[in-house]
């Protein structure tokens, strides 16, 4: 596995996520906008998606909806994480049902959130 | 002049004799001038009584039946009234006469045509017709109508006699009348059932019918009865007679129990309009009564219309809270009071907790991803190739936002409104309200103990409630002795077991509380503070009452400071 891609609007998390994947290894593209993302994952391929929620044009669920048009629902639970600072129940079984990784903000563990990011 | 038919010439009038209750002329009011026909006597010696009890208004007849009315003016003046027509000469009221007239005559027809024509019939008719003016006069109440509609002539021979009345807009139909001519009964009817038997009723020609055909109705009785609607703008009404057996009626029977009705109807019109139409009315004057607060309803042309019994003669206008215009001429007035202040703290205090519950979970959600930034930004900073004085300062830096993260969340903990609260360890709710009053009480010294085994205890109060009073106390202990220029504050928090409760003393070797002001500590408004509002330890009372606990001043206390003592509940 290779290449990242990070959806995250808040640019601090965006570029110390990046540059902790970078050291160890990974090749990062990062897009603060869900907008942007959905022609990023569709013109090009990413091993794993990491995408926060609450961005600020449309929710990490559209743009989890937008890659159907390229992904199978198998593509999708094992290539998106999804990192949220809400989780309500709503969130939670809207993010069970594509059965991908959740990530709650702030990780309790760094070592522990990089290994489920990357696994 | 001549055609009076009450000037003293024409007609001798008896003189009745009454008794008046004094809170039944209170009712009545100054203006209320009695007619010279009545006497007034003591209880023991007069034909007539009006009493109140409770809200009843109590009528005693000579005959020693009495009546219950709903209590208030116009029902009283109702009865004074129709007393004053009993007076010889007899005569009705002239409206129910018209409507009698008019119903003898629609009605005429159809009994000379059912009965056997003759003399006799006309003899019958007559002895009816005298037997129904003089029982409802004599007829204090609607029941008693309905009891005595059994000894008209023809239905000497009936056991029961009942009505089911419904007056418009109420959500049930009221059964009453007697079994057996003796046995009292009253029941309620759901509307739904009464207007489907209405309607049977009014459908039918024939006008018997069974038992059995209503088994929702709940007629406390079986067999086979006579029933016949009466309408009114006001009420809709079955009357019931039955002689409790399983015979079918006789036409003749039929048309007689028809008529009867039919000719009773402006009688119990008037008696319906005496006890039953303005019961809603009754009901309302009571809930008006009862309201928790000081009320008056004025009439801008006659004055006062209704005040109710928090309402004292002190209150003056400017202590009026609220006004609004009603209908016509009334207006409703609230007075500000100690009843007022309480139930605007409860508010005023909710609305403030809300508020700030709602502003903190905004705070936390907006801070959470920032403080998350700087966070993980420290982490990767940490990874890089940095001195070991860096690495340190990182993870300072990762601690504070670490400690941001703790507090912003504790506080939006703190002003969540629970109905169901957690336990949680008074330890921590005592730490808490240190922490939140630590900026204002930083230059005294702060002592915490715990005795009888107190310090692991859990108790189930809402933990905001317990924080804002020890908040509210470490505060004013704080400012009283900044304001007294006091050195060496020490405030001293004292937890322990008294009599089954908790007991938190709160003790400060401030400036204390002169005894004279003491006493007044706790009424709103009342401050000492040039800034202060004089809510604050109202609310922490109202706070600590409400969790089934109280807060107090100790007076005697031997170190001059001030000294408060919370008690709480074991849970």
């Amino acid at each position: 596995m290779k290449k990242i891609f990070i959806i995250e609007d808040e640019i601090l998390i965006q570029q110390s996520l990046k540059k902790l994947f970078e050291r160890r290894g990974f090749s990062v593209d990062v897009s603060a906008s869900g907008k942007t993302a959905i022609d990023m994952i569709l013109a090009n391929e990413y091993d794993r998606i990491i995408c926060d929620l609450m961005l600020q044009d449309i929710s990490g669920f559209d743009v989890i909806e937008e890659s159907k048009k390229k992904f199978s629902a198998q593509d999708i639970s094992q290539k998106f994480v999804i990192m949220t600072a809400y989780n309500s129940p709503q969130v939670l079984s809207r993010a069970n049902s594509y059965q991908c990784r959740l990530l709650n903000k702030p990780f309790e563990d760094l070592e522990e959130a990089m290994r489920i990011m990357t696994e | 002049m001549e055609n009076r038919p009450d000037s003293p010439s024409e007609a001798v009038h008896e003189r009745l004799t009454l008794h008046l209750d004094p809170s039944v002329l209170e009712e009545l009011g100054p203006d209320f001038s009695l007619s010279s026909q009545f006497q007034i006597l003591p209880l023991a010696e007069a034909q007539y009584a009006l009493l109140k009890k409770g809200e009843r208004l109590w009528v005693n007849y000579p005959d020693g039946e009495y009546c219950d009315f709903p209590f208030y003016r116009k029902n009283i003046s109702l009865i004074l009234n129709g007393l004053e027509k009993k007076i010889p000469p007899r005569s009705l009221a002239q409206e129910p006469f018209d409507l009698l007239v008019k119903t003898t005559q629609s009605i005429e027809k159809r009994v000379f045509s059912a009965a056997s024509p003759g003399r006799h019939t006309k003899d019958l008719w007559d002895e009816i017709i005298r037997k129904i003016n003089s029982l409802s006069l004599e007829s204090h109440s609607l029941r008693d109508l309905t009891e005595k509609i059994l000894s008209v002539p023809f239905l000497q021979s009936f056991e029961t006699s009942l009505v089911i009345l419904h007056l418009k807009g109420q959500t049930k139909a009221e059964l009453l009348g007697s079994l057996w001519r003796s046995e009292k009964v009253q029941s309620f009817i759901e509307v739904k059932e009464f207007n489907a038997f209405f309607n049977s009723v009014k459908k039918s020609k024939i006008k018997s019918f069974s038992t059995d055909t209503f088994p929702k109705l709940n007629l406390p009785f079986n067999g086979s009865f006579l029933a016949k609607e009466v309408i009114s703008r006001k009420y809709s009404l079955v009357a019931i007679t039955s002689r409790h057996d399983f015979l079918s009626y006789g036409r003749e029977e039929i048309e007689l129990f028809e008529t009867c009705i039919d000719l009773l109807q402006p009688h119990f019109e008037r008696l319906i309009d005496q006890e039953f139409s303005d019961k809603r009315i009754s009901e309302l004057r009571i809930c008006l009564k009862d309201f928790p607060l000081p009320l008056r309803i004025k009439n801008t042309v006659t004055g006062t219309a209704f005040q109710n019994d928090l309402m004292k003669t002190e209150l003056q206008d400017q202590d009026i809270f609220f006004t609004k215009k009603v209908m016509g001429p009334f207006s409703l007035d609230l007075y500000d009071s100690d009843e007022l202040r309480h139930y605007a703290f409860d508010l005023f205090h909710f609305q403030r907790i809300s508020l700030l519950g709602e502003l903190l979970n905004t705070l936390r959600h907006e801070l959470s991803n920032p403080l998350f930034g700087l966070m993980l930004g420290s982490q990767m900073f940490r990874t890089l190739d940095v001195s070991v004085d860096n690495k340190d300062l990182m993870k300072e830096i990762e601690k504070n936002v670490s400690r941001c993260q703790v507090i912003i969340e504790n506080f939006s903990n703190l002003y969540q409104i629970q109905n169901d609260p957690k336990p949680v360890s008074l330890k921590k709710i005592i730490d808490e309200s240190l922490v939140l009053a630590k900026s204002e009480g930083r230059e005294i010294r702060k002592k915490v103990s715990y005795h009888d085994e107190t310090e692991n205890l859990e108790i189930s109060v809402p933990l905001i409630f317990v924080v804002q009073i020890l908040f509210n106390l470490i505060v004013n202990s704080a400012q009283a002795m900044r304001d007294a220029e006091v050195r060496g504050g020490e405030l001293s928090i004292r937890v322990c077991k008294e009599d089954e409760l908790i007991a938190i003393h709160v003790q400060d070797n401030g400036p204390g509380i002169p005894e004279e002001k003491a006493s007044q500590l706790f009424k709103p408004f009342f401050t000492t503070k040039a800034s202060g509002t004089g809510l604050g330890l109202v609310l922490s009372r109202n706070l600590a009452l409400k969790m089934g606990g109280n807060l107090e001043y100790m007076m005697n206390n031997e170190s001059n400071g001030a000294h408060f003592r919370i008690t709480l509940p074991v849970t």
